[in-house]
């Protein structure tokens, strides 16, 4: 077989559109007689909206219209795993994150658009603002998300406040009792990790058209994961998904945070109402504020070592912040569970996990997602451990570490490609480092 | 009020408001949809243009501060449609993933090969440093400025 592309260096086909300035991002395309959106998002993290007057709003000189969830009476909920997030808050419901949209203000340009969205009155009922996900297990915490149902397993702790619990998970190999029985040394320790934005360069933007002959909405936005987002969009707004298309522009960076719906329908809704072409274009505080986080996660682990310095058992309990909605949260804390021992050899593992629901951004996808919140977790426990066992750290980590033929934590063998300790041998190559290993 | 300015060599006219910044200018009014906005706040340096010979951030620039400047945007790079030895490098060198860093840091290297044809690497990591990327961890794009030094520096040797 000849190799056409594998091992051989192949320039990027829109490398020239690029450095260039000729590749168009969404914000970078143009439309005639095109409007202007501004998203009025929640004014407190949890509340309930009691009030929502836009009379003042309206009547500024260009503004075209303001849609509230009175306008689109037949809205369903939308979300990546879980259909959890409110397209726009309802009178009487409640707001349970900052980046919630009330309205949606459509203007002939953007000022007018930003001038109008400052003029909306906004009343509410202020609620418990719960920012830690170890207040949200309470039994006492309110629950955040009032009739969700809780997809709880037997495994999770009875005491903890399941209504808060968005998912949990749970992980067994060998005998995790009888590997911590032969241990010679348990360290046990807490850790715990913070909200982190993907930060792609460019922010959520897009425009719509609604083409009413064919009865289509168009979208021009970037999106991770086109087909899920044309499906969400159009179960959301009760349109056929024939009817809905998205077309790919330039993508300026996402990093995960561009696989939830961010602008889609909202551009959908204002394109259907208005029947012109509409743009909507994030600030960077507002891509901060509405879309997706890294999870942070709370990490109990326990690891069982041998004098001659062996890992012998590991169980670890993971808590992740998923914020108000779901997005990849289930997902993400079943990963990171799984790679709570790292690229190390353990017979004996066991392992609980669950997304827990606050006020906060909800987390999401991120580069890693959730395992490099574990790195943080496992490998400053390889360090303690190698400190207390006063052996090398990284001859600590190379007589543990992966071959081919070791099995991870959820039971899977390793075949081929297992470098981990060339890996190590390169790090201590190239970090000079003077202790030596063992091989 | 109307301002006057260079763009890319082309003299322009252009109707502005008090607060339209120079990147809208650019963007909106000369439709030059290359220059960038990643932040609006001067941190990311994907609006990055040169102005009468120096860098700055075109979001932090009002237009009206550039009435009678000489501004020079990635648009204005390629000559007679050949591209620029530094766009060069950085195709050839995989120093593009998402792009939308790239017009920035074009124009940062530019601003700087044109100042100092022999960069040491801390020199190029100095002169790109008010450009973030976020996709390739910047080896790659320091590869590109060296290649791109190593092309321009021959080339004018061979000019002489």
């Amino acid at each position: 077989m000849t190799k056409r592309y594998v091992g051989k260096n192949t320039l990027k086909i829109d490398a020239e559109s690029k450095v260039t300035g000729q590749a168009q991002y969404p914000s970078d395309l143009k439309f005639d007689n095109c409007l202007h959106i501004k998203i009025k998002r929640a004014t407190y993290p949890h509340a309930i909206l009691k009030d929502l007057d836009i009379s003042g709003a309206k009547k500024i000189d260009g503004v075209v219209d303001i849609i509230t969830a009175k306008d689109f009476p037949d809205l369903n909920t939308f979300g990546l795993i879980i259909k959890d997030q409110e397209v726009l808050i309802k009178i009487g419901e409640k707001m349970k994150f900052m980046g919630d949209a009330l309205a949606i203000v459509i203007a002939e340009t953007e000022e007018i658009a930003l001038k109008a969205r400052n003029k909306i009155r906004v009343e509410i009922e202020k609620l418990e603002v719960i920012t830690d996900p170890l207040r949200a297990i309470e039994k006492d915490a309110p629950a955040i998300h009032e009739d969700f149902s809780g997809l709880c397993t037997d495994y999770l702790e009875p005491n903890l406040n399941q209504k808060n619990i968005l998912a949990d998970h749970y992980l067994k190999k060998g005998d995790v009792k009888k590997g911590f029985r032969e241990a010679d040394l348990i360290v046990e320790n807490e850790y715990r990790t913070q909200h982190i934005d993907q930060l792609p360069l460019q922010n959520e933007s897009g425009y719509a058209l609604y083409d009413d002959k064919k009865d289509e909405i168009k979208i021009w936005a970037a999106s991770q994961w086109l087909h899920d987002t044309q499906a969400d969009v159009a179960q959301s707004i009760n349109m056929s998904k024939e009817k809905i298309r998205i077309i790919q522009t330039a993508i300026g960076g996402a990093f995960g945070k561009k696989e939830d719906v961010s602008v889609h329908i909202h551009l959908a809704l204002a394109a259907l109402h208005t029947k012109r072409p509409v743009k909507l274009v994030y600030t960077r505080e507002e891509s901060m504020i509405a879309q997706s986080k890294r999870h942070p996660l709370i990490i109990k682990a326990k690891t069982g070592v041998s004098s001659n310095g062996y890992l012998t058992a590991w169980s670890v309990e993971v808590i992740g912040d998923t914020g108000a909605y779901a997005s990849s949260g289930p997902a993400v804390v079943h990963k990171g569970m799984y790679h709570c021992t790292g690229p190390y050899n353990v017979e004996n593992i066991e392992g609980t996990s669950y997304a827990v629901y606050t006020n906060n951004t909800y987390g999401g996808a991120m580069r890693g997602f959730g395992t490099t919140q574990m790195a943080f977790a496992y490998e400053s426990q390889m360090d303690i451990l190698a400190h207390e066992l006063n052996i090398d750290p990284a001859q600590f980590r190379y007589q543990n570490a992966y071959i081919t033929g070791s099995v991870t934590p959820n039971g899977q063998k390793l075949g081929k490609s297992v470098n981990t300790k060339r890996t190590i041998e390169s790090v201590i190559d190239l970090a000079k480092w003077e202790g030596e290993i063992n091989k | 009020m109307k301002i006057n300015l260079t763009v890319n060599g082309e003299k322009r006219e252009v109707e502005v408001k008090p607060q339209t910044r120079l990147l809208d200018l650019l963007r909106e009014d000369l439709d030059l949809t290359g220059t960038k906005e990643g932040c609006g706040k001067g941190e990311c340096g994907a609006c990055t243009v040169i102005m009468n010979n120096e860098l700055v951030a075109s979001c932090l620039v009002l237009a009206i501060q550039a009435d009678q400047s000489e501004i020079i945007t990635i648009e204005g790079l390629n000559c007679q449609d050949e591209l620029h030895p530094i766009q060069k490098a950085f195709i050839n060198k995989g120093a593009v993933q998402c792009g939308f860093c790239i017009p920035g840091m074009i124009m940062s290297s530019k601003q700087l090969l044109d100042e100092n044809i022999n960069p040491t690497e801390a020199e190029i990591k100095r002169g790109l440093s008010g450009n973030i990327c976020r996709c390739t961890g910047y080896v790659k794009i320091i590869d590109a400025v060296k290649e791109a030094a190593h092309k321009m520096k021959s080339r004018g040797e061979d000019d002489d």
